[in-house]
């Protein structure tokens, strides 16, 4: 039989699975927003955890990381350790938000941030720096889509086609199911991913050099550039190993698709059990990757597209039937982030802007009509961004995987309040300055001093917080002196005045609510006790 | 009553104090401090200079596998058993 048709014909069979689990979540849907939009926060460890890598790992981990390999030699290997890095940002992190999320119902990272700093600003520009970074990911993750269906079936499906065919199946079963589907898909596409990267590497591994150790020699031998650091473009310096490690690391954690699913967790037990054991899953899938990559770069070297290493060994060297499996596998990583990315874009848009802003009080259902509506606009202007050419796409799409860590020292500042807490301005002022050097450091002047830009631009967000609550403490020290003096010429100056009386803005309206989240920290282990 | 500890208590109004404050970011057990030296002190050896200079190399093979490959195999699956030993111990 044909390859293509049997490449084809698995990634068929795996979309129509994916069909029948989006139809019996719709069975299963009950009537209201949160079991529409977070699973009814009773997400148990098994379907997290495989929503969590799944949605992690993109087409990116499936055919870019082999590329890298392939490039770039053994340096691609720093992904162990963001991975890794990723496992202790949830336990530490994901279970805080996961107790302010159950605790404030929150549903969105908008929400947790507007709520704390007291800022409807804060909202909206949390809820568009959501949307318009992780919406370029609809693009990368539909582009590589129609690319992995035209592969597959020789271009007799073309690009347009498949990009619409496999977007149309995602949002379908979100529209369905709601975040119920896709987590029931993530547990395939996850599995899926899993074991077909790991058999189409070790079947071209022993097929080609028969087996890795034999591999490893052959490298060795051919191509040592491939085995140190930078490696043979210089690509991996110390800069931009440390740099890559921060970046896909919070960079992807503070990301609202991924942020979201903590809210989800039955309990604070489970995302920290994701936490510890996350990390197995999700650097052990570099290990074939680097397989792939390696012994591409023996056997076929001068591929035009290097991300292209690990289809075009299958094609050339395995067998159909792997090669459909696997192919389909593909598919699966893509559709994974796909669906998450369409569901967070979803949720953020009705409930911090339709919800908030434009119809307030209406019923769950109207909510989830609405939601529904969404994921078709999204499902449109996903498509159009895909099978079309923007100019300006290309620097938005550089920016995007950095643009999120913007998000991060607000968030941190949340979750891990210290004495002096950020004020909404030093948050905004900081978001501002942070995307400003990203777009700098990435874009005009790409990694200065061979630092990549979103530890540039990081650095920047947290040091213009800081300036900002410096500056807010003068004013705050100048007004409390007036309030002060006020207050002590007064015939109630014995007993404490009541908080409406005081003279206080900026970061003293810091207020009922960040005091009830702080104590909540503090006693956080009572709180996730008596929650669950 | 005036406030004593203005700029101190930011998040607090006059007069009232938070007591026993903690930083967060400081592990509160005995095995806390532990999981978290252990894997920092492993987490930095998985970082320049320490992967750009003494583990830089190919040989000694370790297993039939090059230097670099294995020392960075092993410090991740160690890392991880931090984790993993920290959320049995209720860390």
């Amino acid at each position: 039989m044909d390859v293509w048709l049997v490449a084809t014909g698995g990634i068929c069979a795996y979309l129509i699975v994916t069909v029948a689990l989006g139809v019996i979540a719709n069975r299963r849907l009950a009537p209201n927003l949160e079991d529409f939009l977070l699973y009814g926060r009773k997400t148990g460890f098994v379907i997290l955890y495989f929503t969590v890598v799944a949605t992690y790992h993109s087409a990116f981990a499936f055919l870019g990381s082999g590329g890298f390999f392939y490039t770039h030699g053994i340096g691609f290997w720093v992904a162990g350790s963001w991975t890794v890095l990723v496992g202790a940002i949830t336990y530490v992190l994901g279970s805080r938000i996961w107790a302010l999320g159950k605790r404030f119902d929150y549903f969105t990272p908008a929400d947790m941030l507007a709520d704390f700093y007291e800022s409807e600003a804060v909202r909206v520009v949390v809820a568009v720096v959501s949307v318009g970074f992780t919406i370029l990911y609809i693009q990368v993750q539909a582009r590589g889509l129609g690319y992995i269906l035209s592969v597959a079936s020789g271009e007799r499906i073309s690009f347009e086609l498949g990009t619409l065919i496999l977007m149309v199946v995602a949002a379908g079963y979100l529209i369905a199911g709601g975040l119920r589907a896709v987590y029931w898909t993530d547990v395939l596409q996850g599995a899926w991913m899993y074991v077909a990267v790991w058999a189409g590497s070790l079947v071209l591994t022993y097929k080609l050099f028969g087996g890795p150790l034999a591999l490893w020699q052959r490298v060795a031998v051919e191509r040592p550039d491939l085995l140190t650091v930078p490696g043979p473009e210089g690509y991996f310096t110390p800069g931009m190993w440390f740099g890559l490690m921060v970046v896909f690391s919070f960079g992807i954690i503070i990301q609202p698709h991924i942020l979201i699913r903590y809210y989800t967790a039955v309990s604070a037990q489970t995302i920290k059990w994701l936490g510890a054991t996350t990390p197995i899953f999700l650097m052990t899938l570099y290990i074939p990757a680097a397989l792939v990559g390696l012994g591409g770069a023996l056997v076929m070297p001068n591929i035009e597209i290097a991300d292209r290493i690990f289809p075009e060994m299958l094609f050339n060297y395995a067998p159909a039937w792997l090669t459909g499996i696997i192919l389909a596998g593909a598919t699966a990583a893509a559709m994974s982030t796909l669906d998450s990315i369409l569901h967070s874009n979803m949720t953020v848009l009705t409930r911090d802007v339709y919800q908030r802003y434009v119809v307030p009080h209406a019923t769950p259902a109207h909510y989830i009509l609405v939601g529904r509506v969404i994921v078709l606009g999204l499902l449109i202007v996903g498509y159009l961004l895909s099978v079309r050419t923007f100019e300006f796409l290309v620097v938005l799409v550089a920016l995007s995987g950095a643009g999120a860590l913007q998000l991060m020292p607000a968030i941190l500042g949340v979750c891990f309040p210290t004495r002096h807490l950020f004020t909404r301005t030093g948050v905004l002022a900081g978001i501002g300055v942070g995307l400003a050097t990203l777009y700098l450091t990435l874009v005009v002047i790409p990694h200065p001093l061979s630092l990549h830009g979103g530890v540039w631009s990081g650095s920047q967000t947290s040091s213009s917080r800081s300036a900002c609550h410096a500056v807010h403490s003068r004013q705050r020290l100048r007004q409390c002196g007036v309030f002060t003096a006020n207050w002590s010429g007064s015939s109630t100056a014995t007993t404490a005045p009541p908080r409406s009386s005081l003279n206080y803005n900026s970061s003293h309206r810091k207020s009922a609510l960040a005091r009830r989240v702080k104590a909540s920290l503090h006693r956080r282990r009572d709180c996730s006790n008596r929650i669950t | 009553m005036p406030d004593d500890n203005r700029g101190k208590h930011s998040g607090h109004a006059p007069g009232e104090e938070y007591p026993n404050y903690r930083s967060h970011y400081r592990p509160r057990t005995r095995d806390g401090r532990i999981a978290v030296l252990l894997f920092v002190a492993l987490f930095a050896l998985t970082q320049p200079p320490f992967v750009h200079g003494v583990a830089n190399r190919i040989a000694p093979w370790v297993l039939g596998v090059p230097f670099l490959y294995a020392y960075l195999l092993v410090l991740y699956f160690a890392l991880i058993a931090v984790l993993i030993w920290a959320k049995r111990r209720g860390v």
